[in-house]
C-alpha cells in the first residue's frame, strides 16, 4: 500500500505542468551559477597569480633592508565555485612589515564596486532561495488540496494509516523533486570537472557534503509544506501561509538577527582602535624624541671633549654606529607600541566574536540560515576566514621580521638618509649605506592557511542537526495536525 | 461606470484574506526596516564620532605639528544611506591623509564587519526590490482569470461594459487601494525617521519622496505585469506560475547575472597590477629624489636659521618636481582604469536594466547618494582635502613633510623654553558633501522614466490582449 501511495504521489508530482516549469529554470539556474562560479573563481586565480607576482618581483627590487615589506595575498578556493561566501567582501591583502600590523585589505567589492550593487548568485543561493520556493510550491496543497478535490476521503476509505500516508506524501513529493535535480547537479560537476577546476579529494568529499546538506535543507522545505497543508483546510490560505513563512524565514530572519545583534554589542570602528594606538605612539615617539635630543647633545659634548672634530673619519664612523643605536632603541619603542595594539586589537576581536555569535546564533533560528552558514563553512569562506587569514599572516610577520632583522644586522645596513645642519658644518646629505640589491635567498613565504577536513565538517555537525531538527519537528507537527484533521 | 468598477475592485481588494495576510506581513517589514534603518544610522553615526574624536585626541599633547604624521579622515554615515545602502558598506570609509601621496580609503564597512555580509543588510530597497514585487504579484495574479474562473467576468461584460474600461477599472481600483495602504505602511516608517532622532533636512525629505516614488512605480510595473500575464493566461495555476518564473529571472537573476556578464565582458586592469605600475614608478623617482638631495650645496653663511631656509626651500622644489611626476602619472593610470570600469558599468547597467529591479536599485542608490558615484565623490573630495591640509601644515611648519622623511631639530645651545602643546582643533576639518538634490535626481531620471515607461507599456499590452481574451 505504501508504494501505491509513494507512486501515485511521484507521478501527481513529475505529470504536474509546474513541474516542467520549475524544474526547467531550476536546472538552467544551477548550470548557470556553477558556470559563472567557474569563470569567476579562474578571474580570482589569475588576479592572484598576477598579484603576487607583481610583489615578488617588486620586493626583489628592493634596495634596503630598512622598510623592506611583504604583502600577503588571500588565495582563492575552489570550493568558491559553489560558494562564494564573504571571498568578496573580505580584503584581499595586507602588508607584512615590522611597521605596520596585520590587516587585510582591498576587498575585491570595494575595488569594483560595480559587482557589488546586485552581488552574486552561487548554488547556494539558488539552492537557499529558488529551490525552497519550488519546494514549497509543491507541498502547499498536498493535503488540504486533496480534500478540496475530494480524493483524501477516497484514500481513507482504503485501509491505510494515517502515519503512512502522510509518510508517503513526503517520500513520493521528495523522489518527485530532489532526484530529478540530481540531474543538472551532476551535469555541473561534471563542467567542474570539464573545466578542470583543481578539487583534491578533500574538496570533493566537500562538495559531497555540501549536496547533502542542500538535499537536507530542501526535505525540510518538504516536510514544512507538508506541515503547513495539514495545518490549514484551504489551500489557498496554506498557500499564503507558506510564502510567508518562506519570506520570514529566507529573507527576513537571517539579516534581522544580525542586524539585532550589531544594535545589542557595540563594536567600535577599526579606526578607533587605530586612533588610540596613534596616540599611544605619538606620546612614545615624543619621549623619544626628546630622548634621542639628549643622546645627541651628550654625544656632541663627548666629541667636543675628545677634540675630534674635523676628522671626517672618524666622525662618519661614529654617526655610523650612533644611528645603528638608535635604530636598536627605535626598534625597542616600536615593539613596545605594537604589544600595546595588539592588547586593543584582543579586546576588539573579543567583542566582534561576542556579536558575531550572538547574531548568527539568533539567525539559525532560521534553516535558511543555518544552510547558508554550512555552505560557507564547507567553502571555507565563512565569518572565520578573516582571522584564520590574519592569525597566517601574522605568524608570517613574525618570520618576516626576523629574517629582515637578522639579514640587516649581517649586513650591517642602517636605513635612511641622514640630513645635517649646523653653524660649523652647514648643510651634509648623507647617501645611505645601502646596497644595489639584496640578497633575498632563503626569504620566507607566505603559505594560506589550510584548513583540514575534520576543522571543517565539525562547526557543520550543529548545523545539519539544526536541519535535520526541524524535519522531524515538522514531520511531528504535521503528523499532530493530521491526526485531528477533519477529512471532510 | 468606472467609477463602479474601481470602486468594486478597491472593496473586493481590501476585504480579502489575501490582502489582509501580505498587507500584514508588507507593513510590517516597511515598518522594520525602517527602524532598522534608523537604529543603524544611529550605531553608525556613534562609531563615526567615536573614531574622529580619537583621531584628534591623538594629537593631544604633541608639541609640534612636525610632529603630526597621518590625519584619518571618514566618510560620515547619510541618514538614507540607512534606507538604502547601495554601496555604502562595500567601499572603504577611512582615509589615511598625508599632506602628499595618494589617497586609499580602507575599511569597508563588509570588511571590517564580515558579520553584516553574511546575510547581507535588510533595508528599505531590499523590501521594494523583493517583497513589494511579491505582494504584487501574489495580488495581481488573477485578476481576469481568476474572475473568469469565478464566472464574475462573464457577468460584468454583459453589462454594458467596453472591456477597456473593465481593465482600467481593475487596474486603477487595485493600484489604489494597494498604494494607498503602502503608503500608510511607508508614512508611519518617514515618522519613525524624525521620532528616533535622525536628522532629516528638507531636502532628505525631498529625497525620500522620490525613493518612495520610485518604489511606486516599480509596485506598479509588477502590478501591471500581473495584469498582463493574468489576461493571457486561461487559468490561474499557470498565471502564477508563470509569474513567480519572472519574478525569479526578473528579481534574482538578470541583474546579478548581467554584471558578472559585463565583467567577463570587458577588461579593467585590476587594482594590483595598477599599484605595482605606481610603485615602480614611485621607486624610480625616490632614487632621483635622493640623488638630487645629495647634490646639495649649502650657502656660504654662518647662519644656521638662514642655511635652513635655503635648504627646505631647495627640498620643496625638488618635492614639488616629484610630486608633480608622481601626481601626473597617477592620474594617468588612474583615468585609465576609472575610464574601462565606466564601460564595464555601462555594459553592466545596460543589460542590468532588461529587470525593472536594476532601475529600482539604480535610482534609488542614485536619489539616497549611495550608488558607484559615493566612491569618486569621497575620493575627489578627499583629494581636495589633501591640498587644504598640506596648506595648512605648510604654514604650521615651514615645510612639506610626508611620506617617511623624518625631521627634527636639535637645539645645540641648550635653550630651555617651555614648548606650548599644539590645539589639535585647529587642524581643517573634512566635511563630505553630498550631492544635490537636482543632480541626484537627474541622474534618476532615466531609471525613473523608465519605470514609467514599462508600466504604460505593461498596461497597453494588458488592454490589447484583455481585448481579444475568451472571457467563457
Amino acid at each position: 500500500m505504501f508504494t501505491t501511495l509513494v507512486r501515485k504521489e511521484l507521478r501527481a508530482v513529475i505529470l504536474s505542468p509546474k513541474f516542467a516549469a520549475t524544474f526547467a529554470v531550476l536546472s538552467v539556474l544551477l548550470l548557470l551559477s556553477v558556470y559563472i562560479g567557474i569563470q569567476e573563481y579562474r578571474e580570482g586565480v589569475k588576479q592572484y597569480e598576477t598579484a603576487t607576482n607583481l610583489s615578488d618581483q617588486r620586493i626583489l627590487e628592493q634596495t634596503s633592508w630598512h622598510n623592506l615589506y611583504d604583502k600577503g595575498y588571500r588565495s582563492v578556493d575552489p570550493m568558491q565555485v559553489f560558494v562564494s561566501g564573504l571571498g568578496y567582501d573580505v580584503g584581499r591583502w595586507s602588508e607584512v612589515s615590522a611597521d605596520n600590523s596585520v590587516k587585510l585589505r582591498n576587498s575585491a567589492y570595494s575595488d569594483d564596486p560595480v559587482f557589488a550593487v546586485f552581488r552574486f548568485v552561487d548554488f547556494a543561493f539558488i539552492v537557499q532561495v529558488v529551490f525552497a520556493l519550488f519546494a514549497i510550491l509543491f507541498t502547499y496543497d498536498a493535503v488540504n488540496g486533496e480534500r478540496e478535490q475530494g480524493t483524501l476521503r477516497m484514500v481513507f476509505a482504503n485501509a491505510v494509516p494515517r502515519t503512512q500516508y502522510l509518510v508517503a506524501k513526503c517520500v513520493g513529493t521528495w523522489l518527485g523533486l530532489v532526484v530529478p535535480v540530481c540531474i543538472p547537479i551532476l551535469l555541473s560537476l561534471l563542467l567542474v570537472m570539464m573545466f578542470k577546476i583543481p578539487l583534491t579529494g578533500a574538496d570533493w568529499s566537500k562538495v559531497v557534503l555540501l549536496v547533502g546538506i542542500s538535499i537536507l535543507y530542501i526535505s525540510l522545505f518538504i516536510v514544512m509544506g507538508v506541515f503547513i497543508s495539514s495545518l490549514t483546510r484551504r489551500s489557498s490560505s496554506s498557500f499564503l501561509l507558506s510564502l510567508v513563512v518562506w519570506v520570514v524565514l529566507v529573507l527576513i530572519i537571517p539579516r534581522a538577527s544580525v542586524m539585532a545583534a550589531g544594535q545589542v554589542v557595540h563594536v567600535p570602528q577599526r579606526a578607533e582602535i587605530e586612533g588610540q594606538r596613534d596616540g599611544y605612539a605619538q606620546d612614545r615617539w615624543t619621549q623619544f624624541y626628546a630622548d634621542m635630543e639628549k643622546r645627541l647633545l651628550d654625544n656632541a659634548r663627548i666629541d667636543e671633549d675628545q677634540a675630534t672634530i674635523g676628522d671626517d673619519e672618524f666622525d662618519e664612523e661614529a654617526m655610523w654606529a650612533r644611528m645603528k643605536e638608535e635604530d636598536a632603541a627605535r626598534k625597542l619603542v616600536q615593539t613596545e607600541i605594537e604589544e600595546y595594539e595588539a592588547r586593543l586589537l584582543e579586546d576588539w576581536r573579543h567583542r566582534k566574536e561576542t556579536q558575531q555569535k550572538l547574531g548568527l546564533s539568533l539567525s539559525r533560528f532560521s534553516p535558511a540560515s543555518a544552510y547558508q552558514l554550512a555552505a560557507m563553512t564547507l567553502a571555507g569562506t565563512d565569518i572565520s576566514m578573516k582571522p584564520r587569514y590574519e592569525s597566517a599572516l601574522n605568524q608570517y610577520r613574525n618570520e618576516f621580521n626576523s629574517y629582515v632583522e637578522e639579514n640587516q644586522s649581517e649586513s650591517g645596513q642602517v636605513g635612511g638618509v641622514m640630513i645635517q645642519i649646523g653653524c660649523e658644518e652647514g648643510v651634509k646629505v648623507g647617501t645611505s649605506r645601502e646596497n644595489d640589491g639584496l640578497d633575498l635567498s632563503g626569504r620566507p613565504t607566505f603559505t594560506p592557511p589550510a584548513q583540514p577536513l575534520s576543522e571543517v565538517v565539525q562547526p557543520v555537525v550543529t548545523d545539519v542537526g539544526l536541519l535535520a531538527f526541524g524535519i522531524m519537528f515538522s514531520f511531528v507537527g504535521a503528523f499532530v495536525s493530521f491526526r485531528r484533521n477533519d477529512l471532510r | 461606470m468606472l467609477r463602479v468598477i474601481i470602486d468594486k475592485e478597491m472593496r473586493e481588494m481590501i476585504g480579502s484574506t489575501k490582502f489582509a495576510l501580505t498587507f500584514a506581513v508588507c507593513a510590517i517589514l516597511i515598518v522594520l526596516s525602517f527602524y532598522i534603518g534608523a537604529a543603524n544610522y544611529k550605531v553608525s553615526v556613534d562609531h563615526y564620532q567615536a573614531a574622529k574624536a580619537e583621531n584628534l585626541q591623538q594629537l593631544e599633547g604633541v608639541t609640534d605639528w612636525l610632529m603630526v604624521r597621518q590625519n584619518r579622515i571618514f566618510l560620515p554615515p547619510q541618514p538614507l544611506a540607512a534606507l538604502v545602502t547601495g554601496v555604502s558598506n562595500d567601499i572603504g570609509r577611512t582615509t589615511e591623509v598625508e599632506a602628499r601621496g595618494e589617497l586609499a580609503s580602507h575599511d569597508s564597512r563588509f570588511n571590517e564587519e564580515p558579520i553584516f555580509a553574511v546575510f547581507r543588510f535588510l533595508d528599505l530597497s531590499f523590501i521594494f526590490t523583493v517583497v513589494l514585487s511579491l505582494f504584487a504579484i501574489l495580488l495581481g495574479y488573477d485578476a481576469i482569470s481568476g474572475e473568469k474562473e469565478r464566472g464574475t467576468l462573464k457577468l460584468a461584460l454583459a453589462n454594458a461594459v467596453p472591456r477597456s474600461t473593465l481593465i482600467m477599472g481593475k487596474l486603477l481600483g487595485s493600484f489604489a487601494a494597494l498604494s494607498v495602504s503602502l503608503l500608510v505602511a511607508l508614512g508611519i516608517g518617514c515618522l519613525l525617521l524624525p521620532l528616533m532622532g535622525v536628522p532629516m533636512a528638507a531636502a532628505d525629505w525631498w529625497r525620500l519622496g522620490l525613493i518612495i516614488l520610485t518604489g511606486m512605480l516599480y509596485f506598479g510595473v509588477f502590478l501591471t505585469i500581473s495584469m498582463f500575464i493574468s489576461t493571457t493566461t486561461q487559468r490561474t495555476s499557470s498565471s502564477f506560475l508563470l509569474l513567480l518564473v519572472v519574478w525569479i529571472v526578473g528579481v534574482l537573476i538578470i541583474p546579478r547575472a548581467s554584471v558578472l556578464l559585463a565583467g567577463r565582458a570587458v577588461d579593467v586592469p585590476s587594482v594590483d597590477e595598477v599599484g605595482a605600475k605606481k610603485a615602480s614608478y614611485a621607486s624610480q623617482l625616490w632614487k632621483d629624489f635622493r640623488h638630487g638631495m645629495a647634490s646639495f650645496k649649502g650657502p656660504e653663511t654662518q647662519d644656521v636659521e638662514q642655511m635652513m631656509n635655503v635648504f627646505n626651500k631647495y627640498m620643496d622644489s625638488l618635492t614639488a618636481i616629484r610630486d608633480e611626476k608622481m601626481n601626473l602619472y597617477t592620474a594617468q593610470l588612474n583615468e585609465e582604469r576609472y575610464n574601462r570600469q565606466k564601460v564595464q558599468q555601462a555594459v553592466a547597467f545596460n543589460l542590468a536594466r532588461l529587470s525593472p529591479v536594476a532601475s529600482l536599485t539604480l535610482a534609488t542608490e542614485e536619489l539616497s547618494g549611495t550608488s558607484l558615484g559615493l566612491k569618486n565623490r569621497y575620493y575627489d573630495q578627499a583629494m581636495a582635502y589633501q591640498k587644504i591640509y598640506a596648506a595648512f601644515l605648510k604654514e604650521k611648519t615651514g615645510m612639506n613633510v610626508g611620506g617617511r622623511m623624518m625631521v627634527f631639530k636639535v637645539k645645540m645651545d641648550g635653550e630651555e623654553e617651555e614648548e606650548e602643546p599644539i590645539d589639535p582643533n585647529e587642524l581643517p576639518a573634512f566635511v563630505y558633501e553630498p550631492p544635490s538634490v537636482p543632480d541626484s535626481l537627474q541622474a534618476a531620471t532615466g531609471d525613473m522614466g523608465l519605470l514609467g515607461l514599462l508600466n504604460i507599456l505593461f498596461f497597453a499590452a494588458s488592454f490589447v490582449a484583455f481585448r481579444r481574451y475568451d472571457a467563457r
